[in-house]
């Protein structure tokens, strides 16, 4: 217990943890008892092949599950036992990389356009995903996620949520088409579908983060950057879907590569931070703005916020998007830009603003922490060094002087000094807001990590 | 915690709970779309025949073989309908619906006594390609209300159009 530890915990009442923990493991176990009963009734009832592929896609995903567990652990262990944990890490995520790879693309994919298609798909989708998790991580302009997490997060995305919501998707889509009326009704229905379940899916990975990993989950900016890397690693897997289905539906007609190239655009280009990305950041500005509200009645409210933002938008996409028919003339490139600034834009629009709203009330909270920091003396943050690290132009500036005069060994100990100088005056804000249930003990950790950079730092 | 971070957090909480407001209203437009196209009570209980899904040679305009329900993707196909199976009072229309939910062939909207002469509804290829689309194809007969929106399948049928 928390109570325990010596010196004593910011907020000694706080049981966060120990129920916290209780509610991922629960959280988890549902989602493998869901990937179970999928893979079965998929191999039951659905198409043997697929359906087997399904079943061995299981065990892909409980090993990418436990080896990502041993990873985002491992860097809280000490740095003999680490080395040991990111082996059996890598072995089983790339065991799990290795069956997946197998299981999806040489069952699933290339069954219907063939493993060069499906690699060709990938590659094409590669960089773009890449580029926009880049941009994602360094919208936290204060406090940068570590890729880790990022990747984590948009390996969950990519692998279990899709995985999740096939065959609730496959269940209400054919439900719905031997029960509707084909047209509008079932087109609304089938939109509620994909906004729901797959928000939902997307959504399990923000709130098992904010569960597992709160020391790297702080605010309403970490909450957007996880949420948009998470609909990025689903709309990775998605894109190459798409395109490997339709290039095999239009080969015939020599078509194949048009029809590829048009869904790339489409989802890796114009939808890649308007689609997916938007709509499941939703979801982590609710976790993160939840994460530093007093209350349990707000901390739910805000997280149901989220979801209902990101299911409205997904869902006014899907079910309003044959609204604005694209003409098969020259306007028709225009069009297909406005449909989704129009039908999109004012989702991404507000995402927008909480995004500078968080990042102006985080700064600010910094800038605050540093000042009183540097007022204790410690040597951690100098009462000169607070304007500097509150401005990320000054900081790389700062970094950038250090390249010209030492090379990039400079450049990353003066990185590094920033980070942990950032680390400690974030850890500052939560524990005076009794939002953290690490020892005090932590904290002194910090600081000291601090000094003993400052040690290595070349003078600036 | 100082009054200003105080205001600023519930700034942002505000503004998401205004944001899950226009959500919600979003959602209820979609609810509200989704009864008026699905209407409660509509259930007439009658039931039209569909004869059944055979391949279609466009130049005769008639149906070739037995009744199926998978084809490849070279073979057009017609489904035929017996009209006598509908009371003659009914609007009602047949349809074809591709996997992407386009329509792809139809007859009607008229009586049944109107749509006897044309009993077989055969798919389209779309325009500018050579060859049906594969995937599952839905062909339903619908009844129609006054304002000719359809509110009731009277029948359904699954075809499967494979890819080679």
């Amino acid at each position: 217990m928390i109570t325990s530890t010596s010196p004593p915990a910011a907020d000694p009442g706080s049981a966060l943890r120990p129920r916290r923990y209780g509610i991922a493991f629960a959280v988890a176990a549902l989602v493998v008892l869901a990937l179970i009963a999928s893979s079965i009734l998929n191999y039951v009832y659905l198409d043997t092949i697929p359906g087997r592929a399904s079943l061995y896609g299981l065990l892909a995903v409980a090993s990418i599950t436990l080896g990502t567990y041993i990873l985002v652990r491992a860097f809280n262990r000490d740095r003999a036992t680490r080395r040991n944990q990111l082996i059996r890490a890598a072995v089983l995520i790339g065991l799990g990389v290795l069956l997946w790879l197998l299981v999806i693309d040489v069952f699933l994919y290339t069954q219907s356009a063939g493993p060069v298609v499906a690699a060709v798909c990938a590659l094409a989708c590669l960089p773009t995903t890449a580029f926009g998790l880049l941009v994602v991580r360094r919208m936290d302009r204060n406090h940068k996620e570590p890729w880790r997490l990022v990747l984590v997060a948009a390996a969950w995305g990519a692998i279990v949520a899709t995985t999740l919501v096939v065959w609730a998707e496959t269940v209400w889509e054919v439900s719905a088409q031997r029960a509707l009326v084909p047209g509008p009704g079932l087109d609304t229905s089938l939109a509620f579908m994909a906004g729901t379940l797959e928000e939902l899916a997307k959504g399990l990975a923000v709130v098992l983060l904010f569960l597992v990993m709160r020391s790297e989950f702080d605010d309403v900016v970490d909450g957007i950057v996880y949420g948009a890397a998470v609909g990025m690693g689903f709309n990775f897997m998605e894109s190459v879907s798409y395109m490997t289905n339709l290039y095999s539906i239009f080969a015939p007609e020599h078509q194949g590569g048009i029809a590829a190239g048009v869904q790339w655009y489409n989802r890796q280009v114009l939808g890649l931070f308007f689609g997916h990305a938007t709509y499941t950041a939703y979801i982590g500005a609710g976790v993160g703005i939840a994460r530093q509200l007093p209350s349990l009645r707000q901390k739910l409210l805000a997280i149901v916020a989220g979801f209902i933002v990101a299911i409205a938008g997904h869902f006014s996409w899907d079910a309003w998007v044959n609204l604005f028919p694209i003409p098969n003339t020259l306007f028709g490139i225009v069009a297909v830009h406005l449909r989704t600034l129009v039908m999109t834009g004012p989702f991404t629009a507000g995402l927008v603003v909480l995004l500078v709203f968080g990042i102006r009330y985080e700064g600010q909270n910094l800038v605050d922490q540093m000042r009183k920091e540097a007022a204790t003396g410690a040597g951690a943050i100098l009462p000169e060094e607070v304007p500097l690290l509150a401005s990320p132009w000054r900081r790389l500036r700062q970094r950038m002087q250090a390249f010209q005069r030492v090379g990039l060994r400079g450049y990353f100990e003066v990185s590094r000094l920033q980070t942990a100088q950032l680390d400690l005056a974030m850890e500052r804000w939560h524990r005076e807001r009794k939002e953290i249930d690490t020892p005090l003990e932590a904290e002194q950790r910090l600081r000291e990590r601090v000094i003993q950079l400052r040690h290595w730092v070349p003078a600036s | 915690m100082s009054p200003s971070t105080h205001d600023q957090l519930h700034t942002l909480y505000r503004t998401l709970l205004v944001f899950a407001t226009i959500g919600a209203i979003v959602l209820s437009i979609g609810l509200v779309q989704f009864v008026y196209f699905e209407r409660p009570g509509e259930e007439t209980g009658v039931k039209a025949r569909i004869v059944g899904v055979y391949e279609y040679d466009p130049t005769t305009r008639m149906t070739i073989g037995p009744d199926r329900s998978e084809f490849p993707r070279a073979d057009v196909f017609a489904a035929v309908v017996d009209w006598s199976s509908v009371p003659s009072q009914l609007v009602v229309d047949a349809r074809w619906y591709d996997t992407f939910g386009s329509m792809r062939g139809e007859v009607g909207p008229g009586h049944p006594t109107d749509l006897s002469a044309a009993s077989i509804v055969p798919v389209d290829v779309p325009p500018n390609l050579h060859f049906v689309l594969p995937g599952r194809y839905t062909f339903v007969v619908e009844r129609l209300d006054a304002d000719g929106v359809p509110v009731e399948v009277l029948a359904r049928r699954f075809v499967l159009v494979d890819r080679s």
